[in-house]
């Protein structure tokens, strides 16, 4: 995450500068986003989170998918998370805005594999360079190598 | 002898007394039948080399087991862990209790210590400073409650009429589970379903076999997850077929999709399971708090939950229960503090086992009181059930402590289950699901329990429940079905609901959706407990809510009752 | 409490015939016992002895016109992994796993190991009735129905009655796992007994 020092929010702030990468939120001032910063929110189709109306649902224009968590609101929750005192939580919404990639049936089938005895080491490693390379899933790549090794060495491989 | 042929009429009364159909057993420490003063618990200790943990508790590196080396590398905190560490146990446990040091003042060593040493700090600590120690420690500035809404028939119509009335009494979270698991999709729409029509803003919740709860999750079916647990040892972490690398990817997971979860674990866990490696049930449930933590996830239900019968069984245990509700509190987690199985026959003792959650206050009291009677509740019992309703708001007005819930007088009660069970009516037939009967939403608007009900044709109810999975009905599909049936407001908030899932404010810790569907978290509800006069009391319009019962005599008038 | 009502009593003879491998016979149910059933341990938790438990479970495959083939799970004491152990060894992939304690779960192969068919957990609650239909239920899964389930009985105040006692009798089951150990096939005979 790209932690801008202060002077330098204060500007991107004086200058209405607030894309998501490079706001850097303020807990006590910002959170709630959807009551506090709603124009920062997108869902992943790049509809605002104003438009998630009950018309625009009655019309048939929203989708499920429409009602998804996008990137880069995980990366501001995120920041709002490590500047709360909670790295451990920060980290698994970073790791989570890169799951957000994936289709459902995908992310089920890694979290399977991740299962004691489910998968060889083979098999774990080649979920890492998948993730790493299809999805720039680097975070979660990392998780599951780690896995193969702790797996390795307490036998919980498959055979 | 004389004695045994005659026997003393006060024993036979004690006899006769409820407590004594309890389970009661001896400490076997060896196989961790202890609560938490056991002789084989290691001792505390920590060494880093290089920026990496390579010793934890008495334990080098290469004899780490899985759960070791997920605490060290991902639950604490390298930089302060040495220096935590070095403070005595019973100097962190006067700075639990002592008003004068912030909740950050906590966290600023708790974040460093070991399971080991987090079980030396409580063992200095008795019941009543654990629950000073928690009225400060709890994240969440004001308390909640969450119930369970089940059916001993995994009837939909029931669990959506209980719902509605849960949320109308003030429970912000409910939960639900079946006896037939296959029943799942339809009871999950019920539940979500009936608790829009009391107070808007509850958050419901499906227990089933991790994969298949993130997908309800992921369809907008449920609003958030629990049932993800985790356990003190390697074996029975393997026996229940994760591994604090698959429940930290499963954490994120949830998380991409915007939805709330936290994990599930508790004391007895693996001495139940056969594999407790002669820990105490308390070391081992320490470990469990820290996996939760290194996994990154916001919170966690504990407090012995489905074993409770266990530590309720050994010397200690009740004390242990609390013990580890205020470690999960104290560093930093959502705390759902059990108090949601059944625990005993005597009443003396379920009220006695719940007033250390009750008092102090926590995020969720009872992570379910059942909002049935007991024998409906598919999570075999709660330790408060819907005969208790009274008792419990009785206690919070004696005490002016807030439990969460209310009095509600039976009209408003009858008007929602109706509701209820009309608006799923509704959306069972938006979606073609078997129909529900106009007798069966008379029914259940009166019902107490499934005693009282109709049955269903459960064949064709698990057809239509495979149909749901089989079609990908979603969320969205409940939303317009609500509306479809002329229940617009339901829909409404049931959209709200959804579309919070785009903002992710709900993944912060302690998070719940006030009635006016706002997020409510420690972020932005932070515990300012600081002493007498200090922190969340119940007053003004909350406290007056609190003083209505079904009978209360009018002072105005005598020979009238109030509410 | 149970009462066979026969005025006499079953003894169980359960005899190894080596390791248990898969069925051949579509029309098969896979009873996976648990390391000590019959064996240390001679009866559930609310003294049901486990001659009447396997005979009325027997008896409900067998009066389905189903085979039924018996094996003991050495290799854990987790009820899942034996029902689903005995369900991906059985040629028609539907098991029953059974505890010394009396807790029962029929299990299909293709499910994952944590779901199942049905599940009966609290032991106290489990009568010779109930192991008649649970046969009888999964004889009917193994030939392709759908039977409504057998009711599951709660009774929740059997937790704080025999949870902590039900763990110990889990803890010594636990004693007799062989890790790793293949499950083996028995050969079961009832024979009768002068209950005296």
């Amino acid at each position: 995450m790209h932690r801008a020092t202060s002077v330098q929010r204060e500007r991107a702030y004086v200058r209405g500068v607030t894309t998501p990468s490079q706001a850097d939120l303020d807990p006590g001032r910002d959170y709630p986003l959807a009551t506090r910063r709603p124009e920062l929110l997108k869902t992943p189709t790049g509809k605002g989170i104003d438009e998630l109306t009950m018309e625009a649902v009655l019309a048939g224009e929203v989708a499920p998918e429409d009602l998804r968590i996008a990137p880069e609101t995980l990366r501001l929750q995120a920041g709002i998370a490590e500047r709360a005192g909670r790295p451990q939580l920060a980290q698994n919404f970073r790791r989570a805005a890169e799951l957000t990639a994936l289709p459902d049936e995908l992310v089920l089938s890694i979290y399977n594999a991740l299962r004691p005895r489910a998968s060889t080491r083979q098999q774990l490693t080649a979920i890492a360079d998948e993730l790493e390379r299809d999805y720039e899933a680097t975070l979660c790549a990392q998780l599951v190598r780690e896995a193969a090794d702790v797996y390795e060495r307490r036998h919980i491989l498959a055979s | 002898m004389t004695t045994s042929a005659r026997r003393s009429k006060r024993t036979e009364a004690l006899e006769q007394r409820p407590v004594n159909l309890d389970g009661f057993v001896e400490e076997w420490p060896e196989v961790g039948m202890v609560a938490m003063e056991s002789p084989y618990d290691p001792e505390p200790g920590v060494r880093v080399e290089d920026g990496v943990i390579v010793e934890l508790d008495g334990r080098p590196r290469a004899e780490f087991d899985f759960l070791d080396q997920f605490i060290a590398d991902h639950a604490l905190d390298i930089e302060a862990t040495e220096r935590a560490m070095a403070i005595p146990a019973v100097d962190i446990a006067h700075l639990l209790v002592d008003p004068r040091a912030t909740r950050q003042d906590v966290l600023a060593v708790s974040r460093g210590l070991t399971p080991a040493k987090l079980l030396e700090v409580v063992k200095t600590m008795n019941v009543v400073e654990m629950m000073m120690a928690l009225q400060k420690m709890r994240a969440r500035r004001t308390p909640a409650n969450q119930a369970h809404a089940t059916s001993a028939r995994d009837n939909p119509v029931q669990v959506a009429a209980d719902a509605a009335e849960a949320s109308l009494r003030g429970f912000r979270e409910l939960e639900t589970t079946l006896g037939v698991v296959r029943y799942a999709p339809l009871v999950a729409i019920a539940l979500q379903v009936g608790s829009q029509a009391g107070t808007p803003g509850v958050l419901t919740q499906c227990a089933l076999e991790e994969a298949t709860e993130l997908e309800l999750g992921m369809r907008g079916i449920t609003a958030y997850a629990e049932t993800i647990s985790v356990y003190g040892t390697e074996p029975v972490f393997c026996d229940g077929d994760d591994t604090p690398w698959s429940k930290a990817f499963l954490a994120s997971a949830y998380a991409s999709r915007g939805i709330k979860m936290r994990f599930t674990s508790g004391t007895g866990s693996e001495v139940q399971m056969g594999n407790a490696e002669g820990r105490s049930m308390l070391y081992l449930e320490i470990r469990c708090i820290l996996v939760t933590k290194g996994a990154g996830v916001q919170g966690l239900q504990n407090g012995s939950i489905s074993c409770i019968g266990v530590p309720g069984a050994v010397p200690g245990g009740i004390r242990a229960v609390l013990a580890e509700n205020l470690i999960a509190s104290m560093v930093d987690l959502e705390c759902a503090s059990g108090n949601d199985q059944s625990f005993s026959h005597s009443d003396l003792r379920r009220a006695a086992r719940l007033l250390p959650q009750l008092l102090p206050g926590t995020d969720f009291v009872c992570s379910g009181y059942s909002s049935t009677p007991n024998y409906d509740n598919m999570f075999a019992g709660s330790n408060v059930d819907a005969e208790d309703f009274d008792d419990w708001n009785t206690i919070q007005r004696d005490l002016q402590v807030d439990g969460g819930l209310r009095h509600v007088p039976e009209a408003e009660l009858l008007a929602v289950r109706n509701r209820a069970a009309r608006a799923l009516q509704g959306v069972f037939a938006h979606l073609g699901l078997p129909p529900i009967t106009d007798k069966e939403v008379e029914e259940v608007t009166y019902a107490h329990g499934s005693k009282d009900l109709p049955l269903r044709d459960v064949l064709e109810d698990l057809k239509a429940a495979q149909s749901v999975m089989d079609r990908g009905v979603t969320g969205l599909d409940i939303v317009k079905g609500l509306e479809a049936s002329g229940f617009g407001d339901m829909a409404h908030n049931l959209l709200a609901i959804l579309r919070h899932r785009v903002s992710g404010d709900l993944l912060h810790t302690s998070a719940i959706l006030t009635p006016e569907l706002e997020t409510l978290s420690a972020v932005n509800d932070s515990n300012d407990y600081a002493g007498p006069g200090s922190g969340y009391r119940p007053s003004g319009a909350r406290w007056e809510e609190m003083k209505r019962l079904r009978h209360v005599v009018s002072a105005q008038n005598p020979e009238r009752e109030v509410g | 409490m149970a009462d066979t009502g026969t005025g006499t009593r079953r003894i169980l003879r359960l005899d190894e015939r080596g390791t248990a491998g898969p069925g051949g016979r579509t029309d098969e149910v896979v009873l996976g016992l648990s390391p000590a059933f019959g064996d240390f341990f001679t009866k559930t938790i609310v003294d049901i002895p486990h001659a009447e438990v396997l005979r009325e479970l027997l008896a409900g495959i067998e009066e389905q016109g189903v085979h039924a083939r018996v094996i003991r799970f050495r290799g854990g004491s987790d009820l899942a992994v034996i029902a689903h152990a005995a369900a991906k060894l059985s040629g028609s992939g539907i098991g029953v796993g059974v505890l010394s304690r009396g807790t029962t779960m029929i299990h299909q192969k293709d499910l994952v190991r944590l779901s199942n068919l049905e599940l009966f957990p609290q032991a106290p609650l489990m009568d010779l009735d109930a192991f008649r239909k649970i046969g009888r239920n999964a004889a009917r899964y193994a030939k392709g129905e759908s039977p409504e389930p057998v009711p599951a009985r709660n009774d929740f105040m059997a937790r704080p009655r025999w949870q902590a006692k039900a763990a110990l009798l889990h803890i010594k089951e636990t004693e007799f796992v062989v890790p790793g150990a293949d499950p083996v096939e028995l050969d079961v005979r009832f024979q009768l007994a002068d209950a005296g």
